[in-house]
C-alpha cells in the first residue's frame, strides 16, 4: 500500500515537470495568489493593531478603573477618591506598567472665531505620559509644548482644533462646563501647545488640560473620573484585571478592560478577520479553475499512457489517486513557493513600514496612521494552507474521476 | 489444461448505426506453454481477438474463460485485477510509461501487486537480464531505441510470471533482425519459464517460428495447425 502511494505520488510528481512551462505558470500564480492573500492579511491585521494600539494610546488605556455608571454617564457626580490603598494595590500588580488619574468631561471650548464642543481631560502631565501618548503626539517647537503644571491654567489641544478655532501658541481661550453644582463654568486659558494623534476624530473632539486645575475649577477637590492603567502588553489585559477584580472589593468600582470600553472597536478587529478568510476562499475558487484546468490538459495529453497502465491492470482508483498525487504536487510547490515569498517580503515591509500617506486623511479617519507595519499571525499561515491544499484537492477531483474512467482500449487506440 | 477457451464468441461493433461483425463464431483452446500466433488480413478480428481474451473488450456473445475464470461476469476491478496478476500485455509499440526508467516500468507491476522491496528489485533486474538489458536498465524509454522498448515491454509482461502474455503485433515496429531477436527471446522464456505465448502478427518470419498457427478470416478461424519442426 505504501509503495504503490509512493509510485504514484513519484510518477505525479515526474509527470509534473513534463510540461515545465505549463506548471510554472499555474505555480506561479498559486505563489502570486497566496502572496497577495497574505499580503492583505499581514496588513490588515498591521491596519487593526495599530487602530486597537492608537485608540489604546490616546486615551483609551489598557484597563480603566472607575465608577460604576461613569462608562454610561459621564457625570461628575460619577466620581471618586483615590485612596493610598487603591495605588498601592496597582503598584503591587506585576505586568501593570503604569497608571495615571483623569478627570473626563463634557465641555465647550470658544476661540473669538468659533466654539466647538469638546471633551475635557484634566491629566496629571507627569503620570499621564506612561500611560498615553500624549507627549508623543504632541508637536515641538513652534507648536508650543506639553501641559507641564497640573495647576496651571494651560490647555493643550489639536493641531485639527487649533485651525478651525483660528488659534495659535499663546492665544487665550474660553473653556466652558458645568461644575460640581451643575452651575455653567467659563474659564479662559493659554494654549500651551498642539498635538496630533493618528486619529483624526480624537484630535476634533479631546483638549487636554492640568488635572489640579480642573478639580479647582470643577470643585471636585481630589475627586477623579477614572485611573487609567497600562500593562507591559496588550495580551496581558485580562490577566491582570482578573487580578484587579480579585484585589479590589470596593463594590462602588467597576474595572473595565479596552474590549470592554470600546466594544464596537473589538467586534470589527473581529469581523475584519473573518471577512479576510471568507474573501480568501472565494479568491482561491478562481485558482481551482486554473488547475483543474491544468491537470485536463496533462490528462488529455497522457490518454494513450494511463490507457497503458490500465491495460496491464492498474485499477481506476490508483489512476485516479495519480491525479490527485500530481495535483497535490502542484499545491505543495506552489504554497512554499507562495509562503516563502511572503514570509520573507512581509517581514521586510514590517520592518520598513508601508507609507500610506498619500491615502493619508482616510487613513486618519480609521485610526491606523499613515505607515502601516503588516503582521503575519501564524493562524493565517494555517489557514492560508489549508485553503490553497482544500482548493487543490477540490479543483484535482473532476480531473481524477474522470482520468479513472478513461477506458483503457479508447486510450490505448490514442496515439 | 487450456489456460484459455473460448466458446462461439461472437463481437460486433457498432458505428454511426451500422453493425460491423468483427468476430464470428470463434472456438479456440490454448494450452499452458503453447507459443502460438494468430495470423489472417487486416481487419480480419486478430486485435479483437487478442483484446477480447485480455478483458479490455467484451464479446457480443459467447464465454471466454482464462486460466480458471469466466470473464463474461466479471466487476471492472475484477477484470483490471485479472490482468494484473495473470495475463501480460506487448502491443505495437508505446507500451511503457514514459516518466519510469525501465527497471521502473517493470518493477511497477509489481509494485501494484504488493510485493516488497528487495524481492521487486530482484526479479525485475533477472527479467531484464533475461532480456539482454542489463545495461540500460536506469534509462528513460525515450532513450531506448523501438527494439529495447519492445524487450522492456516483454519483460514487464513476464515479470509477474502471468498465465498468459498477449502481444498484439510486437514486431510490426521492428526491423528484420531485431524482430527476430525478439521473437527468440518470447520462444526461450516459454521454453524456459513455461510461459504460454499468443500473438497477433502479420510477419511471414513470426509465423515461421510459431508453434501453432491459427488462420482467422472475416472473423472466423479457417485454419489452426500445429508446426512440429524446431
Ligand atoms: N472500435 C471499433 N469500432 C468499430 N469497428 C471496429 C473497432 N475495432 C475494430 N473494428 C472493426 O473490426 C474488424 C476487426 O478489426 P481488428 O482490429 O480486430 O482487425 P486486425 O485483424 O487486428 O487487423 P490489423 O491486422 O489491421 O491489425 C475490422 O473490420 C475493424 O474495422
Ligand atoms: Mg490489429
Amino acid at each position: 500500500m505504501w509503495a504503490s502511494i509512493k509510485i504514484f505520488a513519484m510518477i505525479g510528481w515526474r509527470n509534473l515537470w513534463r510540461n515545465k512551462r505549463r506548471s510554472l505558470v499555474v505555480i506561479t500564480s498559486m505563489a502570486l495568489g497566496i502572496f497577495a492573500m497574505l499580503l492583505s492579511m499581514g496588513i490588515m491585521n498591521g491596519m487593526n493593531n495599530q487602530m486597537v494600539e492608537n485608540t489604546i494610546s490616546t486615551s483609551l488605556g489598557h484597563i480603566s478603573i472607575q465608577r460604576k455608571g461613569f462608562q454610561n454617564d459621564m457625570k461628575l457626580q460619577n466620581s471618586f477618591v483615590p485612596s493610598k490603598e487603591l495605588k498601592n494595590i496597582l503598584s503591587d500588580i506585576h505586568d501593570l506598567k503604569a497608571f495615571t488619574p483623569r478627570i473626563k468631561m463634557d465641555g465647550m471650548i470658544r476661540s473669538s472665531e468659533a466654539s466647538r464642543g469638546v471633551l475635557i481631560m484634566g491629566i496629571d502631565p507627569v503620570h499621564e505620559k506612561t500611560v498615553s501618548k500624549i507627549l508623543e503626539y504632541t508637536l515641538g517647537e513652534a507648536a508650543g509644548s506639553y501641559l507641564t503644571d497640573s495647576e496651571a491654567s494651560d490647555i493643550l489641544i489639536s493641531k485639527t482644533l487649533a485651525d478651525k478655532l483660528d488659534l495659535l501658541v499663546g492665544d487665550k481661550v474660553v473653556l466652558m462646563f458645568q461644575n460640581l453644582q451643575k452651575e455653567i463654568v467659563g474659564t479662559a486659558l493659554t494654549v500651551k501647545g498642539l498635538y496630533q494623534s493618528p486619529i483624526d476624530s480624537f484630535d476634533k473632539y479631546v483638549v487636554y488640560t492640568g488635572l489640579q486645575n480642573l478639580q479647582k475649577l470643577t470643585g471636585m477637590g481630589t475627586k477623579i473620573s477614572e485611573i487609567s492603567i497600562r500593562v507591559t502588553h496588550r495580551k496581558q489585559v485580562d490577566k491582570v484585571v482578573e487580578e484587579l477584580r480579585n484585589s479590589i472589593h470596593e463594590p462602588l468600582f467597576t474595572i473595565l478592560s479596552w474590549k470592554e470600553m470600546a466594544p464596537n472597536l473589538f467586534r470589527a478587529v473581529t469581523i475584519f478577520d473573518t471577512m479576510m478568510y471568507i474573501f480568501f476562499a472565494i479568491i482561491f475558487t478562481t485558482v481551482v479553475f486554473s488547475i483543474a484546468n491544468t491537470l485536463i490538459m496533462a490528462i488529455m495529453e497522457r490518454f494513450h499512457e494511463i490507457g497503458v497502465m490500465k491495460s496491464i491492470g492498474t485499477s481506476p482508483n490508483r489512476i485516479g489517486a495519480m491525479v490527485l498525487f500530481e495535483a497535490m504536487n502542484l499545491g505543495i510547490v506552489g504554497l512554499v513557493a507562495g509562503i516563502g515569498v511572503s514570509v520573507l517580503i512581509i517581514a521586510l515591509l514590517a520592518y520598513t513600514g508601508i507609507d500610506l500617506s498619500f491615502y493619508m486623511e482616510s487613513m486618519r479617519t480609521l485610526g491606523t496612521g499613515h505607515i502601516i507595519y503588516p503582521a503575519l499571525k501564524s493562524k493565517d499561515i494555517i489557514a492560508s494552507t489549508f485553503i490553497v491544499l482544500t482548493t487543490t484537492l477540490l479543483a484535482a477531483l473532476y480531473p481524477a474521476v474522470k482520468a479513472a474512467r478513461i477506458k483503457p482500449l479508447e486510450a490505448l487506440h490514442h496515439i | 489444461m487450456n489456460i484459455i477457451e473460448l466458446e462461439n464468441v461472437y463481437k460486433n461493433y457498432e458505428t454511426h448505426g451500422n453493425i460491423i461483425p468483427a468476430l464470428r463464431g470463434v472456438n479456440l483452446q490454448i494450452a499452458k506453454g503453447e507459443f502460438a500466433a494468430l495470423a489472417g488480413p487486416s481487419g480480419s478480428g486478430k486485435t479483437t481477438l487478442l483484446n477480447i481474451i485480455g478483458g479490455l473488450d467484451q464479446p457480443t456473445s459467447g464465454s471466454v474463460t482464462v486460466g480458471n475464470t469466466r470473464l463474461n461476469q466479471l466487476s471492472k476491478k475484477a477484470i483490471s485485477d485479472l490482468r494484473l496478476r495473470k495475463i501480460g500485455f506487448v502491443f505495437q509499440a508505446y507500451n511503457l510509461i514514459p516518466v519510469l526508467t525501465a527497471i521502473e516500468n517493470v518493477e511497477y507491476v509489481l509494485l501494484l501487486q504488493g510485493i516488497n522491496k528487495k524481492d521487486r528489485l530482484t526479479r525485475s533486474k533477472d527479467v531484464l537480464r533475461e532480456v539482454g538489458l542489463e545495461k540500460e536498465m536506469y534509462r528513460p524509454p525515450h532513450e531506448l531505441s523501438g527494439g529495447q522498448q519492445q524487450r522492456v515491454a516483454v519483460a514487464r509482461a513476464i515479470v509477474s510470471s502471468p498465465d498468459i502474455v498477449l502481444a498484439d503485433e510486437p514486431t510490426a515496429n521492428l526491423d528484420q533482425k531485431t524482430g527476430a531477436h525478439l521473437l527468440a527471446m518470447m520462444r526461450e522464456l516459454n521454453l524456459r519459464e513455461h510461459i504460454t505465448f499468443l500473438f497477433s502478427t502479420h510477419d511471414p518470419m513470426v509465423m515461421e517460428h510459431s508453434k501453432r498457427l491459427i488462420n482467422l478470416i472475416d472473423g472466423r478461424i479457417v485454419s489452426d495447425e500445429i508446426h512440429s519442426k524446431p
